[in-house]
């Protein structure tokens, strides 16, 4: 075996064998020997291959189990999509040259700290995974503690998403914020500022625009990043306001009635286009525009239209520590046609209200951000007793320190000005604390 | 009229559809390491791109649209998994509605499972303990042989998803692994007279370079990962190096410099800034090139 694999190897050692045994007498005797020694030698020789064999086999089973993704791979990672559950905590202390009565009406967000004193702004839970090869689904719960201290429940959302439509189409359905402007669909936790801007809480109310439906998306084939979103949701309920709200409730003094829908024509639908493009390694760009079509409850055929752009900007130099330095820069406009009071009513009109913020953050140090942001809202006609018509404008500092991901400390200054108030001008400041644990889901991008 | 709509109708839908059946595979990887290796074993037959750049912390990557775009047309996404990603790539996953690319699919690559990982932790992990990540320390790319790992890896992968060319890919993979080893005796004959040497790193991410180069790294300027430095670990980390002889120190290069320029003034520790990713420094396109690089750097002073 040895020999008929290594024919030159075999020769030299017979050779050496001739070589070393030169008298032709001791031959006979001496080959017996020679075999003999050969055969030993063969048999060492073998057994060192084998063991070496064996050893390589070794190494090699080692090598190829380390390296071998195939089995592996797909079991664990399938095995380790766990539920992901998080829970976030905001809360806030402030002080006011105004009093709690009035301050209510400045910070007319639902999440917007509004007391002299301490707020519990949002605690939140999230829970949320992939239900199957097909959807995934998410739940947000919100627990605050509102002005009269007691505790409110909320469920913010509950949605599923389709995970594999073909053409870059995209389902979702349930309970969920309306695809409208940058900041609506942004949580509590997720803010730039302690409080939600002026004119989103004027449109869409405390809690922003969120109603039950469904929402399709189509990611358009451009070369860029282009999204199409467009929406049919209920328009009945506290966080429709600019729709049909609730009965009872006031819009620019015409009280709610209560109606229903009775066909297609009674939805909110919603409408949005949104790109994303990268100008520079170091620079990128999400210009959208979206709009809202949808009834109205101060009367029975009356409908509200609602148009935005946003415009985001960030710049990241190609060097960054976790993410800083940046500079991002946000800003929306947004305009209201409501019609209020059916054709032949008396007190029949159109009220017309905009508004728009626009907001810096430049993250000057890992960890910190400074933060400068201005709104601006009026509406048409006399408005100026009205404090969510008339004409406001504000401005917000402040300054956010993050110890680490999951922690932040935010001090905001609000200086405003509005129309209502019989000082003309309010000074409040304001410190906000969160906290986050678990694992961090509803990222924007 | 109607006529022309219809054909515009037709040849949008053709380009749609045309767009998917795209001829070469579309690799997108989530840092330019990977993708320097997929690029060495792919060759012509793929289009690669990482999502982020070599010159950003990969922990926080920047979250563009434009990535969901991309993670929709891509046929093999490549990860560093072990937490690398984790706090970006599930929402883009989600975002980016393609189930070829998503985990327990042929087109997702978890890079992790090739390699054996350093550091993973047992028992209790909580957040006081800052930055760790469970499943093990996630910067293996640093050392050579796991490049190789990786590389074979990959190229098993391509073959999956593109048998036309089996042969081109376990071909590219065998000159990219004698390539790699050949160089490894050169990168170990340069880095000799550190075996052995307890060296300080800024963050936890030199481990495996430490192991595939024979020196320890014996203590983080960082008093946890991903907590920035105070003024008394420091000074206790000042003690440690006048107190064990400890030469180097290594940072990457978007980490701030301050404290370790000051460990340097105080000590007199060689401060090396070492390249930690292919794309770092605009010299270092490729795998080979990063460790090239990286030699170079950590040459001792006055040698280079």
């Amino acid at each position: 075996m040895f020999f008929t694999r290594h024919p030159l190897l075999s020769m030299i050692i017979a050779s050496g064998v001739f070589i070393f045994n030169p008298t032709p007498t001791q031959a006979a005797d001496d080959n017996q020997a020679i075999r003999q020694q050969l055969l030993e030698l063969q048999q060492q020789m073998q057994h060192q291959q084998q063991n070496y064999q064996t050893q390589i086999d070794a190494l090699e089973k080692r090598f190829d189990e380390a390296t071998k993704p195939s089995r592996a791979t797909v079991d664990r990672s399938k095995n380790s999509d766990p539920l992901q559950v998080g829970l976030s905590g905001l809360f806030s202390a402030g002080g006011s040259s105004v009093n709690n009565t009035e301050l209510e009406n400045l910070q007319a967000g639902g999440h917007d700290p509004d007391k002299n004193g301490f707020t519990v702004q949002n605690v939140e839970l999230s829970i949320g995974a992939t239900v199957d090869p097909y959807f995934d689904g998410q739940a947000n719960f919100i627990f605050l503690i509102n002005a009269e201290g007691e505790t409110v429940v909320e469920l913010e959302e509950a949605f599923f998403t389709t995970r594999n439509l073909p053409w870059g189409l995209q389902i979702k359905g349930g309970q969920f914020f309306t695809e409208f402007g940058r900041q609506n669909k942004q949580h509590p936790h997720t803010w730039a500022f302690v409080d939600q801007p002026i004119v989103l809480s004027r449109f869409f109310g405390g809690d922003g625009l969120r109603s039950q439906g469904v929402r399709a998306s189509w990611l358009i084939p451009a070369d860029w990043y282009s999204e199409f979103y467009f929406g049919m949701q209920n328009a009945k309920g506290e966080t429709v306001t600019s729709f049909l709200n609730a009965p009872g409730e006031d819009i620019g003094g015409h009280t709610l009635i209560d109606r229903n829908a009775r066909g297609s024509g009674d939805f909110l639908y919603s409408a949005r286009w949104l790109n994303g493009i990268d100008i520079s390694d170091t620079l990128s760009m999400n210009l959208g525009i979206s709009g809202l079509w949808g009834p109205n409850a101060s009367g029975v055929s009356t409908d509200t239209q609602i148009y935005g752009a946003d415009l985001y900007l960030k710049w990241q130099p190609i060097m960054s520590q976790r993410g800083y330095p940046f500079i991002a820069w946000h800003t929306e406009v947004l305009q209201r046609d409501y019609e209020a009071a059916d054709p032949g009513d008396p007190v029949r009109e159109t009220l017309k209200d905009r508004g728009l913020f626009t907001q810096g953050l430049w993250g000057f140090k890992p960890g910190w951000i400074a933060g400068l942001r201005w709104e601006y809202a009026n509406a048409d006609g006399d408005t100026s007793s009205d404090p969510l018509r008339d004409t406001r404008k504000r401005l917000s500092p402040n300054l956010t320190w993050q110890p680490s991901e999951y922690s932040k400390l935010r001090l905001q200054y609000n200086r405003d000005w509005t129309e209502h108030l019989s000082e003309k001008t309010a000074d409040t400041i304001w410190l906000q604390f969160e906290f986050s644990l678990g694992s961090h889901m509803a990222h924007t991008f | 009229m109607k006529k022309t709509f219809k054909y515009f109708l037709c040849s949008a839908l053709i380009s749609i559809i045309s767009g998917h059946a795209h001829a070469m595979l579309r690799v997108e990887t989530t840092t330019q390491d990977l993708a320097a290796i997929a690029k060495a074993v792919g060759g012509e037959y793929i289009e690669v791109h990482s999502l982020t750049l070599g010159t950003r912390d990969p922990h926080f990557a920047v979250a563009r649209p434009s990535m969901i775009r991309r993670v929709y047309q891509a046929d093999l996404l490549l990860v560093v998994g072990a937490d690398m990603e984790i706090g970006w790539l599930p929402p883009l996953l989600q975002s980016a509605r393609n189930n070829r690319v998503q985990p327990g699919y042929p087109g997702y690559l978890d890079l992790s499972l090739a390699v054996e990982l350093l550091g993973k932790q047992k028992g209790a992990i909580t957040r006081d303990m800052g930055d760790v990540h469970a499943k093990g320390n996630p910067h293996y790319w640093l050392d050579p042989r796991n490049g190789v790992r990786m590389a074979k890896v990959i190229a098993e992968r391509l073959t999956q998803l593109d048998p036309d060319h089996a042969v081109n890919y376990q071909t590219n993979f065998e000159i990219f692994e004698k390539i790699v080893n050949t160089k490894l005796v050169e990168w170990r004959k340069a880095l000799h007279y550190l075996k052995d040497n307890p060296v300080i790193a800024y963050h936890t991410s030199f481990v495996y370079l430490a192991n595939a180069f024979g020196f320890y790294i014996v203590d983080e300027v960082e008093p946890k990962p991903g907590i920035a430095p105070s003024v008394s670990s420091l000074s206790s980390l000042i003690a440690r190096i006048k107190k064990q002889h400890i030469s180097l120190l290594i940072i990457e290069p978007y980490y701030e410099l301050r404290p370790a320029r000051y460990l340097n003034e105080q000590t007199g520790i060689h401060v090396a800034v070492v390249p930690q990713s292919v794309g770092a420094r605009p010299d270092i396109r490729t795998y080979v090139d990063l460790f090239d690089a990286i030699v170079k750097v950590m040459q001792p002073k006055g040698k280079d």
